[in-house]
C-alpha cells in the first residue's frame, strides 16, 4: 500500500491558481469554501525584492490533530495516509478546524450551499447535483481527490499544473518523484515544530 | 519593506497570522456557564446550600449544553461525541456532564430530602462523590480542551486546565457567597474569614496563573506573541485589562483587602468576578493566532 505525499517546487510555481479552479472544479466547492490556496508572499527593499508563491492544503498528517481531537471519529486517516472526514458522523463542532495549524478544514454552512457556485440566486440543476455531496454544517477537507487516486489517477491540482511544481507521489517509494525531489532538495515540512508529520513537502 | 507574513489576514491569499474564528460567543457562553455551573455546584456542597447546587446543574445542563447546541453544524447528532473517550476531551466532558446532571440531581433530590427514602443510606456518599468529581472534571476539561489545539500558541499549554479550575472554583465560590447570604443559607458563614481567605487566594492564583499564560504563549511562538501583543498592546486590550485583570480580579481583590463583606458586598464582588471571568474567556477565543506559514523568501531565488 502506497502513502500518498505531495511536493511543491517554489521554483516553479507562478501563481496561477489554476490548482485552486480545478480543484473547486473537481470538488464543486461552493463559494467561499476552497481545498487548495496559492498564497503569494512579497519580500525584500526595493529594488531588492521578492516574490513567493507558496501552495496549501490539507497536509494529511501522519500524526494529524485533527483526528486526535474529533469527538466522534468522523475524521479518520485511510491506510494509504489520506486524512478524511466521514461527514455522516460529523457533528460540526469545529474542534478539528481550531486544532490545524494549516487552515485545510471547513465547516461548509447553509449559506454555502445556497450561494452554490457561482452566486447567481435560484440554484441551477448542474449546481444542485454538485453541491448535493455537502452535508450542511460538517466540516469539509481536501482528500488528494481520493475518488481520483482509487481509480489510478493523480489529484485534479497536480494533473491541471501548467509548470509541474505539484509533484504527487507514494513516500514508501524511494524512487518516486516526491522521494527524490525531498531528497535532493531538501524538503521541509510547513511548521515542522508542531509535530504533526506533514506528508506535503516544500522545495525551492 | 513588503513583508505580509507578519500581519493579520484574513481570507486573502497571503500568508500571515490567522485568528481563530471558528469557536465564537457561544462557545464561550458555553465553557463559561459550564465551568461556573459547576463551581457554584462544588462550593454549594462545601456551604451545604442546595438552592446553589440546583442552579449550579441548571447553569451546566442548559446553558452549557445549549450553547454548545447553538453552535454545532449537526446539533441533533450531538450524542455522537460522547463515543471517542479514549482521545478526545469533548467526548470525556460531554460524559462528565452526563453524569454531572444525573447524579446530581439525585444527590439534590436526597439532600433537600424532597423523596423520602428515595437514596439507601449507605448509597448517598457514593452518588455525592460521583457528581462532586463529575463536578471536577466538567471545570477541568474545557481547558485540557483548548490545550490539547497545538496550533494555537496561547492554547496549547498546560496552564489552560489549572486555569479552568481556577476560574472555575472563584466563580462558584463567589455566586455560592452571593446568593447563600442574600437567601440567608449560608448565613452561618457570614462574618467567617474562611471565603474571604479562599476567594483572595483563588483571585491571587488565578492572576499569577494568567500572567504565566501570557508569559508561556510570548515565549512560545510567533503565533502566542501576536496573541500577547493583541491582549496587551492591541484592539482587545482595553478589554483584556480593564474588565479581566481591573474589574475580575483587582476590584473583588480589593473589597475583600478593605474588609467589605455582607450580601451586597457578596453580590458586587461575585458579578465583578464573573464578569471578568466571561471576558476572559471570550478574549481567549478572540486573541488566538494561529502561525503563519513559515517564510520561504530568504531562501527562494529571487524572481
Amino acid at each position: 500500500m502506497a502513502t500518498w505525499a505531495m511536493v511543491f517546487d517554489l521554483r516553479r510555481c507562478i501563481g496561477c491558481n489554476a490548482c485552486t479552479i480545478a480543484c473547486k472544479q473537481e470538488n464543486n466547492l461552493p463559494t467561499g469554501v476552497f481545498f487548495t490556496k496559492t498564497l503569494t508572499e512579497e519580500g525584500g527593499e526595493y529594488p531588492d525584492v521578492k516574490r513567493v508563491y507558496v501552495p496549501t492544503l490539507c497536509n494529511h498528517c501522519e500524526s494529524p490533530p485533527c483526528e486526535w481531537v474529533c469527538p466522534t471519529g468522523a475524521t479518520y486517516v485511510r491506510t494509504d495516509g489520506i486524512v478524511m472526514v466521514d461527514e455522516d458522523k460529523c457533528i460540526g463542532c469545529g474542534s478539528c478546524i481550531v486544532a490545524c495549524p494549516y487552515d485545510a478544514r471547513t465547516r461548509v454552512e447553509r449559506e454555502h450551499i445556497r450561494a452554490g457556485l457561482f452566486m447567481h440566486g435560484e440554484l441551477t440543476a448542474f449546481e444542485q447535483q454538485g453541491v448535493s455531496r455537502f452535508v450542511p454544517g460538517t466540516v469539509a477537507k481536501c482528500t488528494f481527490c481520493h475518488d481520483r487516486i482509487d481509480a489510478g489517477m493523480q489529484p485534479a491540482c497536480v494533473v491541471t499544473c501548467p509548470t509541474d511544481a505539484r509533484i504527487f507521489g507514494d513516500l514508501d517509494d524511494s524512487e518516486s518523484g516526491v522521494r527524490r525531489l525531498i531528497r535532493e532538495r531538501g524538503g521541509r515540512a510547513p511548521l515542522a515544530e508542531k509535530n504533526t508529520g506533514p506528508r506535503v513537502f516544500y522545495v525551492d | 519593506m513588503l513583508g505580509h507574513s507578519s500581519s493579520i489576514v484574513g481570507d486573502e491569499f497571503r500568508p500571515g497570522f490567522r485568528l481563530q474564528t471558528h469557536w465564537g460567543w457561544s462557545m464561550a457562553a458555553a465553557f463559561f456557564l459550564g465551568e461556573v455551573g459547576a463551581g457554584l455546584f462544588l462550593a454549594s456542597l462545601f456551604l451545604d446550600f442546595v438552592d446553589g447546587m440546583m442552579l449550579g446543574i441548571a447553569l451546566t445542563a442548559v446553558g452549557k449544553s445549549g450553547g454548545h447546541l447553538l453552535h454545532l453544524g449537526q446539533p441533533l447528532r450531538a450524542w455522537r461525541a460522547i463515543v471517542k473517550l479514549d482521545r478526545s476531551w469533548v467526548s470525556r466532558g460531554l460524559l462528565a456532564i452526563v453524569l454531572f446532571t444525573g447524579f446530581g440531581v439525585l444527590h439534590v433530590l436526597d439532600a433537600a430530602q424532597l423523596t423520602a427514602g428515595l437514596l439507601p443510606r449507605a448509597l448517598s456518599p457514593l452518588v455525592t462523590g460521583i457528581s462532586a468529581a463529575a463536578a471536577v472534571v466538567v471545570m477541568l476539561y474545557q481547558g485540557f480542551a483548548m490545550s490539547h489545539s497545538s496550533a494555537i500558541a496561547l492554547w496549547s499549554s498546560g496552564l489552560m486546565p489549572v486555569i479552568s479550575v481556577t476560574y472555575a472554583s472563584l466563580g462558584g465560590l463567589a455566586l455560592a457567597t452571593a446568593l447563600g447570604l442574600e437567601t440567608g443559607s449560608a448565613e452561618r458563614f457570614a462574618g467567617s474569614a474562611l471565603i474571604p481567605t479562599l476567594e483572595l487566594a483563588l483571585i491571587g492564583y488565578a492572576l499569577v496563573m494568567n500572567l504565566s499564560l501570557l508569559h508561556a504563549a510570548y515565549y512560545g511562538s510567533r503565533g502566542g506573541q501576536k496573541s500577547v501583543e493583541l491582549l496587551l498592546k492591541g484592539d482587545l486590550s482595553k478589554w483584556f485589562l480593564s474588565l479581566v485583570f481591573a474589574i475580575g480580579l483587582i476590584f473583588p481583590a480589593a473589597m475583600i483587602a478593605f474588609g467589605l463583606q455582607g450580601p451586597a458586598a457578596a453580590i458586587w464582588s461575585a458579578a465583578a468576578i464573573l464578569l471578568g471571568y466571561f471576558a476572559l474567556r471570550v478574549l481567549l477565543f478572540k486573541a488566538a493566532v494561529y502561525d503563519p506559514m513559515q517564510s520561504f523568501i530568504a531562501r527562494t531565488q529571487r524572481v
